[in-house]
């Protein structure tokens, strides 16, 4: 044994978990992982506990697969943080991926409450105002809107009712529409 | 999954790893795999081509010697560089020492081009398609190139882009070497655009692709038997 190890205890347990010495790599891996969850938070302050115990995780997933690249001769602690950093590098680059892909909503929008997503009619509550702006529509859009919107007619019902064919009575519904909103947003 | 969970997971099969030898061990072994073939091959094309390979010259040539010895400590440090990257720990100063041969290699292609321009004018600098070493220039690293892939995927990828193109520089350098055998006489910005050049381009690519070749082998591990 050479004198670098008898100064490196976490060495000399990896070198005896190279070997296939179970209870040496647990406890190696239980003593390094303060160190590493130090190390994390360190140099990752802004990251969220679980993400640090991610990180870390994979740290040691990296560690196992590479073992076989320890040489006892060498210091153990400057091999581990060298995958530590890479790792944590290789965090970050995942992270920032991730969030340029990502379109972060403080608020969902709720139909009951927020405006957005809430239509003219129901947010108008006034219905005498629009029974008024209704009847000051010119007759053949004040028709189509009363046929098509209120008594819920189909097209062809309110075609034949009207002798107005079913292109024009669409115009006449849309344009009725157009005015109403306008009419309405004004006075509200 | 809990850390501590892991840990036990990890640590109940840890079978035992052959460990990695060190970087200039693994070198050697590289070269073992690859002079060989190189040599095979410059001897298969040189007999096909029916151009003996000519020492007396070679050994008078005192550009081409500087050249061949600048090539080959390229490959050589350059494939050390490359075995060092996939250890964790080696110092990172350690990528750049190929650049010291390939300078001076550089340099005595420049200078072997300015002494061309004056001795031929500017037929001293006219490049030429030089078909003919094509196909020993794509065989020559078939065997070095997977040899030395298979060698660094045991390694930690801490440097993929960075191991890879030094892993490309040290297949490529080690071609040119050969190559160079049975172009003694050439004019030196035919080396230095063909030979060169590809060098440069072929590390260029390696470094691109490296982080596709070599990657953290983690995937999975946690729920392997």
């Amino acid at each position: 044994m050479n004198p670098q190890n008898q100064a490196d205890p976490l060495g000399l347990l990896m070198r005896a978990a190279q070997d296939g010495d179970s209870a040496a790599y647990l406890r190696l891996l239980k003593e390094i992982t303060p160190l590493l969850r130090r190390a994390v938070r360190q140099r990752r302050r802004f990251l969220q506990p679980s993400d640090v115990e991610d990180l870390v995780q994979d740290i040691l997933l990296s560690l196992h697969s590479v073992r076989a690249t320890y040489d006892p001769a060498r210091p153990f602690l400057p091999w581990l943080l060298t995958i530590a950093r890479n790792r944590m590098a290789d965090g970050s680059r995942r992270q920032m991926r991730r969030t340029v892909n990502e379109v972060s909503v403080a608020e969902y929008p709720e139909t009951f409450s927020a405006a957005p997503t809430n239509t003219l009619e129901t947010r108008y509550g006034d219905p005498d105002a629009l029974r008024q702006a209704i009847g000051r529509l010119p007759s053949g859009q004040r028709r189509a809107v009363e046929m098509l919107k209120l008594r819920e007619m189909s097209l062809k019902e309110a075609a034949s009712a009207s002798g107005m064919s079913v292109v024009a009575l669409k115009v006449a519904v849309h344009r009725g529409m157009n005015t109403l909103r306008k009419t309405l947003s004004v006075e509200a | 999954m809990d850390t501590e969970q892991l840990i036990h997971q990890l640590a109940d099969r840890p079978a035992p790893v052959r460990r990695l030898a060190a970087p200039w061990r693994r070198a050697a072994v590289w070269f073992a795999i690859s002079l060989p073939y190189v040599a095979v091959v410059i001897f298969a094309h040189a007999m096909s081509m029916t151009m003996p390979i000519d020492l007396s010259q070679m050994l008078h040539d005192r550009q081409f010697i500087i050249e061949q010895i600048a090539t080959l400590l390229t490959a050589i440090t350059a494939v050390m560089a490359a075995f060092c990257s996939i250890v964790p720990g080696y110092d990172r100063k350690v990528l750049v020492i190929p650049l010291l041969p390939l300078a001076i290699w550089l340099l005595a292609l420049g200078d072997g081009c300015i002494r061309d321009w004056i001795h031929l004018g500017s037929r001293g600098l006219e490049v030429r398609a030089d078909w003919n070493c094509l196909p020993p220039a794509a065989l020559i690293g078939i065997v070095p190139a997977l040899a030395i892939v298979i060698m660094l995927q045991r390694g930690a990828p801490i440097y993929p882009r960075a191991t890879l193109a030094l892993a490309a520089l040290a297949v490529a350098a080690l071609g040119n070497f050969g190559l160079r055998l049975y172009h003694v006489g050439d004019a030196s910005i035919m080396v230095l655009f063909w030979h060169f050049g590809s060098v440069i381009v072929l590390s260029l690519i390696a470094g691109w692709i490296g982080q596709f070749v070599l990657r953290w082998k983690t995937a999975g591990l946690e729920t392997q038997p």
